[in-house]
């Protein structure tokens, strides 16, 4: 009710003149009461004295009025509040311990949050996001895996022009352009749009204009637009800019206009600095460019439904075209098997409000992880600060004694004690949103890696502080519910003898500490035994044989389409810069190749062999590397028998090539693959000449530490069958792998300036392979050792309670005979008792809940027992550790003091 | 004097505050006097119990107050029903009347 509202505001806001009016009220009906006795013949004083009699407490009525009011709710919480200040401040060490540790909880719980919040669930900042969906296709082949995303030039034209029930349809590929004209790669995050991407998704221009359907036109000349961000970087946000021109891969685009603020693209984690449309590509590509290419897979696809029309219309829409659809876009090179079941594709639709990202295929799992191991850490620190308010409540024990004999109600007490928590905890929770914010772009620096930026928007939004806020009032509540509850349950009669009883009573009165100290245990564990599986498995990928080895090793990628040298003069070209670079000083071995092991590239195609139960199918599947004679030194995967490639074996000589142990096992289970021939299985009317294997080398990983080891064959790089315009050499060096790229890029530079190049180390390129792997490890490593932390402080300091409360007990014990050592053992008797019931229930809960980290482990399953056994131990010293100042103290209580004490 | 007195019901008070202030907007002075004089002095209200409900009524939006001038010329505080109150005024009105009926109707004939 309205009313009702101002004037509660009133009462509460203009608190001074709404008393001084009931004053006045008051004092009026006083003095008529006054003047209706005398009138009615008592003297002055009679009057005054009965109507004073009559009127009762004054200040009693007031409060009655108050509560009449409805203001005492607010009023007396305000007074709650400052009482709580005073309480916290008077002792400032345990109260910036409790909210330092909250801050650590609540923060990282926010920071997990944040990520998972720009990752997974907000909203593009587009036109009515919730209208987008993007076009997928099932593959029958495959119908378990995840619809596929990408789409050929041709099949996207050809759904593209047959449709009519979208209110606009696009479609977008990510890449990356090289702005240098020559020398060191400077990357630049490009795309290439349709026509129809920015008037669809509703993004407009702040400066010049962007990209529309008659950009995309073939033969187009190609324009360019740039984001808000990349304008102000590299133009300083210059009008002059818009009509003036940017450098990409060495083509010149116009750059016609700026897209506005706040948009950088539909996929999460990846931005755009630079559009293009798509006919553009065939500016870089010549005449076989991916325009026209079947097989060449690129572009993502999406939509905007028109109004009312829901995603199940839309994909039987779809269903009515898409025989059509994909007729036209057949690849024809395709065997006539794979071609059938092309035609038997279908579309599907996934929402793509939320835009559509790898990482969330990546990382949504860590992240999950991640955010039960922040919560385990946020109920630990919870935990902790309970204990320290019960131990607190104890100590002001008469304070709660006194206010109650004054007439406080029990409600009224804990809810003085509530606010207390509640207090700590918005505290803990504000300093855990700065925390947050340094945490989250820490998070995301932590998972980009050389080749991918992750780019993220982490401002907080609404879903992230309402987040925080519910986390700190539920922690406030969760630590604060059981010490209120228990320190008001006051006898005030043995409060008030003043001594603090020393009988079972006290001991009972610990109980919920022990509890709260052996849930921190079993919750620790629990950390520790994660994180431990985590480390283990980072440690095996890191340590194991690969088959090659990763340092002193520089890899320089150049790419002589980029620098524009005709086809033919390429193979002469790569082989002068090999030859240099193997020459430089520093350099112990050099080689170049097409492909370098975990890189995130593949070639790989079907093998065939002569002999009866030759492998079929995905068994004959091979990954391929074409290297100079000197690859498999420099990167010191061994050649187990036979020979090397050398000098002799030119493009015209016949083909040959080296395999790995499985390729050889796979294929020649008799082991006689050296002298045997293979075909490499060849597109349907091609020739396939058979390749003699001339060596043996052995297994090394192809594409990830974590595969099991691919078939493998290794070819002369003269004898690559098609152009390779993009080759990699590798540098093994005596020192410093990065030392050596000023001398590297003087050497190309002698060759040709025009030579575009990107340097990485080997080392570099394995970890960043791992990037999953080791945030798990790092992090629960982290959390771990913070939740071991924590938990030890409650012990501490629960168990210096219990030696403070027995101190007289101690002293009487002492005094009656009993050797130190017994006082040592009672109090280590409940420690272990603590800690036992602590280590075994986190043990079950450990073993229930570690099921879940499979899919995440390398190496070791689970329930590794190693494991389980060095996270208790570790655990069981530290407590003891915990536990034994405290009863050490205990120990060296002077009985004469304890009693006198008493 | 205590012999007259006698204990209201619950929520009554409100119905004759209600009521008192039909006729004419009153001070709280005047409204505990108005109802003694009525009642032939056997109702007795205590400002204990009266300002609390004043104030109580007036939060419920039933009656309004304002400052004015007193018969003595001196400031003091008014009570006026609004028109919620008046219509509250009615319901409890209606509903005292059959309980009061139906009470009476057992002590009669039980």
């Amino acid at each position: 009710m309205f009313s009702d509202l101002i004037l509660r505001l009133r009462s509460l806001f203009r608190r001074e003149t709404v008393e001084s009016e009931t004053d006045a009220e008051l004092r009026f009906h006083f003095d008529q009461q006054v003047a209706k006795f005398i009138k009615s013949g008592l003297t002055r004083e009679e009057a005054m004295r009965r109507a004073r009699l009559e009127f009762g407490g004054h200040e009693q009525l007031k409060e009655e009025i108050r509560d009449a009011r409805g203001v005492n709710l607010v009023e007396t919480l305000i007074q709650d509040v400052r009482y709580g200040l005073r309480i916290l401040a008077r002792t400032p060490v345990i109260s910036c311990i409790a909210i330092l540790s909250l801050a650590l909880g609540i923060g990282a719980n926010t920071a997990i949050f944040s990520l998972i919040d720009t990752v997974m669930l907000r909203m593009l900042p587009v036109q009515k996001p919730e209208e987008l969906t993007q076009v997928r296709m099932n593959d029958p082949r495959s119908p378990n895996e995840e619809p596929e995303p990408t789409f050929t030039n041709p099949l996207w034209e050809a759904l593209r022009d047959r449709q009519d029930f979208y209110s606009g349809i696009f479609a977008w590929s990510l890449t990356q352009f090289d702005l240098s004209q020559g020398g060191a790669v400077r990357d630049v995050n490009g795309m290439f749009t349709s026509g129809e991407y920015f008037s669809t998704l509703g993004v407009r221009p702040v400066a010049g204009r962007l990209i529309t359907a008659a950009d995309d036109k073939r033969d187009c000349p190609g324009v360019a637009v740039l984001t808000y961000g990349f304008w102000q970087e590299h133009f300083g946000g210059a009008p002059s800019a818009v009509g003036g021109t940017v450098s990409l891969d060495n083509h010149s685009f116009e750059i016609v206009g700026v897209s506005a603020p706040g948009f950088s693209g539909l996929e999460v984690g990846n931005k755009f600095d630079v559009a293009i449309p798509i006919c553009a590509a065939e500016i870089f590509d010549g005449p076989k460019t991916r325009l026209d290419r079947r097989s060449w897979w690129w572009l993502n696809v999406a939509g905007r439904s028109k109004p009312g029309v829901n995603a199940d219309e839309l994909e039987a829409r779809l269903g009515v075209i898409s025989p059509q659809v994909f007729a036209a876009a057949l690849p024809r090179d395709w065997e006539p098997k794979n071609q059938e079941e092309f035609l038997k594709r279908s579309f599907v639709l996934t929402p793509a409000a939320t835009g559509t990202s790898y990482l969330r295929r990546r990382f949504t799992q860590p992240l999950h992880i991640l955010m039960g191991v922040v919560g385990l850490v946020l109920l630990i620190a919870c935990a902790n600060i309970a204990s320290l308010m019960l131990a607190r409540a104890a100590a002001r024990h008469k304070e709660i004694a006194v206010r109650k004999a004054l007439g406080a109600s029990r409600a009224r007490l804990i809810r003085q004690l509530l606010t207390e928590c509640v207090l700590l905890s918005s505290a803990g929770a504000l300093l855990g949103v700065l925390f947050a914010r340094w945490g989250s772009a820490l998070l995301v620096r932590y998972i980009s890696t050389g080749d991918n930026k992750v780019f993220l928007d982490l401002s907080l939004d609404w879903r992230v502080l309402s987040f925080t806020a519910g986390v700190a009032v539920f922690t406030g509540i969760l630590f604060g519910v059981l010490p209120a509850f228990r320190s008001t349950r006051v006898s005030l009669t043995s409060a008030m003898k003043g001594s603090q009883a020393i009988d079972g009573e006290s001991r009972a009165k610990f109980r919920p500490g022990k509890w709260i100290v052996a849930s921190q245990v079993a919750l620790s564990l629990l950390l520790l035994v994660a994180s431990g599986l985590f480390l283990r498995s980072l440690i095996t990928l890191v340590t194991m044989d690969a088959g090659f080895d990763r340092n002193n090793v520089l890899i320089v990628r150049a790419n002589l389409h980029t620098a524009k040298a005709l086809p033919e003069q390429q193979p002469a070209m790569f082989d002068e810069v090999e030859r240099r670079l193997r020459s430089l000083p520093g350099v112990i071995s050099g080689s170049r190749s097409v492909m370098t092991p975990v890189s995130n590239y593949v070639w790989n195609s079907d093998l065939d062999v002569d002999l009866p139960n030759a492998p079929k199918g995905d068994a004959a599947l091979a990954y391929f590397n074409f290297i100079s004679p000197s690859y498999l030194e420099t990167v010191r995967t061994p050649l187990l028998a036979g020979r090397n490639f050398n000098d002799g074996d030119t493009k015209t000589a016949p083909r040959v090539a080296v395999v790995n142990e499985t390729l050889a096992r796979t294929f020649f289970p008799n082991g006689d693959a050296l002298g045997k021939y293979f075909r490499i299985h060849p597109d349907p009317g091609k020739p396939a000449p058979p390749i003699l294997i001339v060596g043996l080398a052995k297994d090394a990983k192809y594409e990830s530490l974590r595969e099991e080891a691919h078939a493998t064959a290794y070819f002369p790089i003269a004898q690559i069958p098609e152009d390779a315009e993009e080759q990699v050499f590798e540098l093994r060096t005596a020192a410093r792998p990065s030392a050596l790229v000023p001398s590297v890029q003087e050497a190309v530079a002698s060759v040709s300036k025009a030579i575009p190049l990107e340097f990485h180390t080997l080392a570099e390129q394995v970890d960043d392979s791992l990037v999953q792997e080791r945030l798990l490890a790092t992090l629960s490593t982290f959390f771990g050792a913070l939740a071991l932390l924590l938990a030890m402080i409650g012990l501490y300091g629960a168990l210096s309670y219990l030696v403070a409360q027995r101190q007289p007990e101690f002293g009487i014990r002492m005094a009656l005979g009993a050797p130190r050592g017994s006082i040592l053992r009672l109090v280590m008797r409940d420690v272990v008792a603590v800690l036992a019931g602590g280590l075994a229930a986190g043990a079950c809960l450990a073993l229930a809940a570690v099921g879940v980290l499979q899919k995440m482990l390398y190496g070791l399953a689970p329930h590794d027992t190693l494991t389980f056994l060095v996270a208790i131990g570790v655990l069981s010293a530290v407590a003891m550790l915990a536990g034994y100042l405290p009863a050490r103290r205990a120990m060296r209580i002077d009985p004469m003091a304890a009693l006198r004490y008493e | 004097m205590a012999t007259k007195k006698i204990e209201l019901p619950q929520g009554t008070l409100d119905l004759l505050i209600l009521r008192t202030l039909a006729l004419e907007p009153q001070h709280g002075w005047a409204i505990s006097e108005r109802i003694q004089q009525i009642s032939s002095d056997v109702l007795l209200i205590q400002q204990g119990s009266l300002y609390p409900a004043l104030h109580r009524l007036e939060r419920r939006g039933w009656i309004k107050a304002k400052w004015g001038t007193s018969e003595n010329n001196r400031r003091a505080k008014y009570y006026e029903l609004t028109k919620t109150g008046r219509k509250q005024l009615e319901l409890e009105q209606d509903s005292w009347k059959k309980l009061a009926a139906a009470v009476a109707q057992i002590l009669e004939t039980a």
